[in-house]
């Protein structure tokens, strides 16, 4: 294993832990009490419809959306809030928050590289910016992490010069050189061609055998039950059906699952 | 009458006036860069308010940029030369004055800012949330996020636009003789009360500005032409 995979020492109980997580946009109640424990080295994969939660659930998990209630522990430390000690709880500093956050990686559908910024300086300016790298300790690892994505040619162009699955392959360097315990992704070929889906799934397919801690949103059923140690299928906001892919795939208890699977691979 | 016309067109008169002139049109650019400066400053102030996340700053930088973008800058002028040092003197109780050039500067600083603090908020809210969002989830600060993330991407998108503000400043810098800056203008109507030849000086002096106009423009131009080819803007 190379070394900006190599996360930080953790303290052995679950990587992230939900519990009884509920988020409201208005009136709109979209996540209605979801828990569950991510073990290290682990990989969970997230299915369900269209507007079922999924990314509300990840942001969840990075606290870019904050839940209405219930807790998200990151290495059993609660994200977002402080518990004073009589305690209560309050919503912690915006220091303490970035602190976490830099410890989970995210990569987005739209990929979101800042177009201004070459491939090699989308992945340093974290580790500049964030963990106070020096310029060159930074560009070894950036470039390191290029290589890893197979971008090592491509670490001076800028994003416009590079295709859809370049450009999410340089989002994954991104969140990865910073050397995450956990990493999250949103759809992460969705919005990608389909003949360039396939070199962003074999990047997340070596992450994961190489014991990267991974929360996976996809359509990708194929690659979902190869990959996943556990798979969840969300429906309107709580888990409908949880459990080893097998069980998920082959054999759902849940009727609404095994129509959404039936529609999704077809 | 062809001939008192063309003798009216002869820019010899201005040729020979040209030190006095170009001393008129240093104050301009003067004014211009001072102005210029003090908007840049305040817009970059107003426009961020404007998208901030406290309502309280949201309506105060609004009506800021509301009430300057509508006022002509001729009254501004005005106001800031002979009315601001009333107020003030009576405010501290001791006298004061604005030399002409402050005045200028101040009226024109401000009331361009107006105009720019709406091209940064929209320049800023031209910057995907998903940029930002991106920066969040690796654990980089707001403040961050603004300073390397949205305001440089910002700065390009918004660069057409605020070029062409930056024009309407420098011609609206003509208006600075009123309040006795001695501009171009100013030293024009001088020479006029002399010489009694206004065509000559002020068709000279409105090629003069023309010229510089354009001078700046198409340099700018290749700047933002050489930031495209690297894929920036
Ligand atoms: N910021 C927001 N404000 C208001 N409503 C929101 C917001 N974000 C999401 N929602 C609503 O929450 C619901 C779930 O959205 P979410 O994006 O989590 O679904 P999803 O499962 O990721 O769907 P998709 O497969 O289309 O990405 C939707 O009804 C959506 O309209
Ligand atoms: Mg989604």
């Amino acid at each position: 294993m190379i070394a900006p995979t190599l996360s930080p020492a953790s303290t052995g109980g679950p990587i992230l832990r939900c519990s009884n997580v509920r988020k409201s946009f208005g009136a709109n109640e979209v996540l209605r009490g979801i828990s569950f424990e991510i073990p290290a080295g682990s990989v969970l994969t997230i299915i369900g419809a269209s507007g079922s939660g999924k990314s509300t659930l990840l942001r969840c998990l990075n606290h870019l959306e904050q839940p209405t209630s219930g807790e998200v522990y990151l290495d059993g430390e609660p994200m977002g809030v402080r518990i004073k000690p009589n305690g209560t709880r309050v919503p912690d500093k915006a220091a303490n928050i970035a602190r976490k956050r830099a410890q989970i990686g995210m990569v987005f559908q739209q990929f979101n590289l800042w177009p201004h910024m070459t491939a090699l300086q989308n992945v340093t300016e974290a580790l500049i910016q964030v963990k106070g790298l020096d310029r060159a300790k930074a560009a070894d690892l950036g470039r390191n992490t290029l290589a890893k994505v197979n971008l090592l040619e491509k670490a001076d162009d800028y994003p416009a010069r590079l295709s859809g699955g370049q450009q999410q392959r340089v989002a994954i360097a991104r969140a990865l050189a910073m050397a995450p315990k956990v990493m999250l992704f949103d759809e992460a070929t969705s919005s990608l061609d389909p003949e360039l889906t396939g070199e962003v799934l074999e990047v997340m397919r070596q992450l994961a055998q190489e014991g990267m801690t991974m929360v996976v949103v996809t359509h990708e059923m194929g690659f979902a039950r190869e990959v996943s140690d556990r798979v969840i299928f969300l429906h309107e906001g709580q888990i409908d059906q949880d459990g080893t892919p097998e069980e998920v795939f082959v054999k759902p208890t849940s009727e609404r699952c095994r129509r959404f699977l039936s529609s999704a691979l077809s | 009458m062809s001939e008192t016309l063309r003798q009216s067109l002869d820019l010899s008169l201005f040729w020979e006036y040209r030190y006095t002139v170009l001393a008129g049109l240093a104050q301009n650019i003067y004014v211009f860069l001072a102005s210029a400066a003090l908007a840049l400053t305040l817009a970059l102030f107003v426009g961020l308010s404007r998208v901030s996340r406290h309502r309280a700053l949201r309506i105060l930088s609004t009506g800021y940029a509301e009430l300057f973008r509508n006022t002509p800058e001729f009254v501004l002028l005005i106001w800031v030369y002979y009315v601001l040092p009333i107020l003030i003197s009576k405010l501290l109780a001791a006298k004061f004055s604005l030399s002409p050039f402050l005045a200028a500067v101040l009226a024109l600083g401000v009331a361009y800012s107006g105009f720019l603090s709406e091209t940064v908020r929209a320049g800023i809210q031209s910057i995907p949330r998903g940029h930002v969002e991106a920066g969040l989830s690796l654990g980089m600060s707001r403040f961050t996020i603004l300073r390397r993330i949205v305001i440089p991407q910002a700065i390009r998108r918004m660069l057409p636009e605020a070029l062409s503000q930056f024009v309407s400043l420098f011609k609206a810098t003509s208006i600075v003789s009123l309040v006795a800056v001695p501009d171009i203008m100013y030293q024009v109507s001088m020479i006029n009360v002399d010489q009694m030849r206004p065509l000559p000086l002020y068709t000279g002096a409105a090629l003069l500005f023309c010229l510089v106009i354009i001078a700046a423009t198409q340099s700018i131009n290749i700047l933002s032409d050489r930031w495209r080819k690297r894929g920036w803007a």
